[in-house]
């Protein structure tokens, strides 16, 4: 694919690694591809005192020419890259130190306080339409990392909803700047919500979404007609910084040299 | 004075030590010689502290009432175990709605003869609403507001390791695995099925290397963690894990039963032992996935 042409899941990719500042302790949990390359851009290009956590396994492998994906967890690939290694229970240890870890979130469900469900979809919990996952350790990570991202794999209005059906992790509740300290909670939550089509933010004011920026070829209809909810938008549309021919160069040479967000956007 | 008590059984003896209706946690890598023996028995009833893959195979199996998980995916590209999801969806099983750091906290608690210990991540979820036994407290410290998290305690707890003596002191590879220090710490009782049994004074030449010294039986099984990784002998077989998932798919989204069933009569109800199995794997496929 020409360095003029890129997917969604490049353009996110590219927008993630730029937030990610050297020296941050970057989390990644199970089916994130779009966080996982980010996190290794970002090493490989401006982050050499980050560290990468997949799973348990934690590295610093700024040293490498490629951090190529995918490849995961125990994986042997990871085993390799690992300095170290942690069961459950150290690695939701020293969290009072986590307001410079930075973790990624999925949801099959997301409203628009930020709040997240991976339980399920439906009105009565004895009886749900769709059984998710479960909460993995998103209800701990998005109660103490200093801040997070909310990333998608697609943008719907199934997946963007007024109100979550079941929230597992907390972002701002009901919305006002004071939601989670009303609550006692540390962390920063969640700074931006990023899809393929757009990127949100959040009020000061409200902590309501908003949205940020769209990218490339998208506007801001199509993202409101794929949107559950009312969104505040900007005038004039900004559209998301493209990734830039180096950035795009070194995504797909030494992070995604399968082509796994060239093909699966 | 007798000799001191060996500890080493056969892996169908030790997984009659499950019996229907109890609790059991799985640990990480998988003890399949053993989770498959309980599906052989057809174990009913059972309570599983497990999550992914191992979790899914024992609902297919029909040995599970109710779950404490905080993540059932499949991996490969499968969002949600099929058969979890399914049995869930249609109220065959319950779940005991929890994550990460409640399933540790919960343990911990169980293994201190603790009521409860608190936990912070969770406030402001739904997690105190659907599972009725987290409880919103306000502590009484500094009056913040906390979950209480009641002991989560399992009957019996399975585990694969690296090696082990004969008296049940047991030293993982790379150190223990995912969970299996709080699932061990919480059981009444731990079966740890092993690469390779060792001698005693082995242990005792690094005693620091020990990473459970009281497991209540110990079962010789190399490659017992098949179709799943065993660090330090074997890489996980993927090929195999995503023969069951798509089985497990076509049961659960097609209500195409017959891989499903085939998989389990063939790899888990049909072979008597640990070895039966590996002989249906085959010594070609599991010298492939010697490596680490």
């Amino acid at each position: 694919m020409p360095t003029n042409e890129y997917t969604p899941f490049e353009q996110m990719a590219v927008f993630l690694a730029r937030e990610l500042k050297d020296g941050d302790v970057l989390r990644v949990g199970v089916a994130m591809p779009v966080a996982e390359a980010a996190v290794r851009l970002a090493h490989l290009t401006h982050g050499p005192n980050m560290e990468l956590i997949f799973l348990g396994a934690r590295m610093n492998v700024a040293h490498l020419e490629t951090i190529p994906m995918p490849a995961f967890g125990w994986d042997r690939r990871v085993v390799r890259w690992a300095e170290s290694y942690s069961d459950t229970g150290h690695r939701f240890d020293r969290i009072k130190d986590w307001d410079r870890h930075v973790f990624f979130i999925g949801g099959v469900q997301v409203d628009p306080y930020g709040n997240t469900n991976l339980i399920g979809v439906g009105s009565d919990y004895q009886h749900l339409r769709f059984r998710g996952p479960g909460s993995v350790g998103t209800p701990t990570l998005s109660t103490h990392v200093g801040r997070y991202y909310i990333v998608l794999n697609s943008h719907t209005s199934r997946i963007f909803v007024e109100k979550c059906d079941f929230i597992s992790a907390f972002g701002w509740g009901t919305g006002g700047a004071d939601a989670r300290r009303k609550l006692g909670i540390p962390g920063g939550g969640p700074r931006y919500c990023v899809t393929p089509m757009c990127v949100f933010d959040f009020a000061e004011d409200t902590k309501r979404m908003r949205l940020r920026s769209v990218h490339r070829g998208t506007s801001a209809q199509d993202v409101q007609a794929n949107t559950g909810f009312a969104l505040a938008v900007p005038t004039p549309v900004p559209v998301t910084d493209p990734p830039t021919v180096e950035e795009l160069r070194a995504l797909r040479t030494r992070v995604d040299r399968s082509g796994f967000l060239r093909r699966n956007a | 004075m007798g000799d001191r008590t060996q500890r080493i059984i056969d892996e169908v003896t030790a997984a009659n030590w499950v019996q229907d209706g109890m609790t059991i946690a799985v640990g990480s890598p998988a003890p399949m010689a053993l989770l498959r023996q309980i599906i052989r028995r057809g174990v009913k009833n059972l309570t599983i502290v497990d999550s992914g893959v191992t979790l899914d195979l024992l609902i297919a199996a029909g040995c599970a009432r109710k779950v404490v998980s905080y993540y059932a995916g499949g991996g490969f590209g499968v969002p949600v175990a099929p058969a979890f999801r399914r049995a869930v969806e249609r109220g065959e099983i319950e779940v005991w709605e929890c994550e990460e750091g409640i399933l540790t906290t919960g343990l911990q608690a169980a293994a201190q003869a603790l009521p409860f210990l608190p936990w912070r991540g969770g406030v402001g979820t739904s997690l105190p609403e659907v599972n009725k036994d987290l409880k919103v407290m306000q502590d009484p410290i500094r009056g913040e507001t906390l979950i209480a998290v009641p002991p989560i305690k399992p009957d019996v707890t399975l585990l694969h390791a690296a090696t082990a003596d004969a008296y049940g002191n047991v030293q993982h590879c790379g150190g223990p695995g995912w969970l299996d220090l709080f699932l061990y710490r919480a059981a009444d009782r731990t079966i740890v099925q092993v690469e390779k049994i060792i001698p005693n004074e082995e242990i005792r030449a690094d005693p620091w290397a020990t990473t459970i010294g009281g497991a209540d039986a110990i079962v010789r099984a190399p490659y017992g963690a098949h179709p799943f990784y065993s660090r330090g002998y074997y890489v996980q077989d993927n090929a195999h894990l995503r023969q069951y998932l798509e089985a497990s798919a076509a049961a659960a989204q097609e209500n195409r039963s017959e891989p499903l069933s085939q998989y389990l009569n063939h790899y888990c109800r049909e072979p008597a032992t640990l070895g039966d199995y590996l002989e249906r794997i085959g010594i070609k496929r599991l010298l492939e996935l010697y490596e680490y």
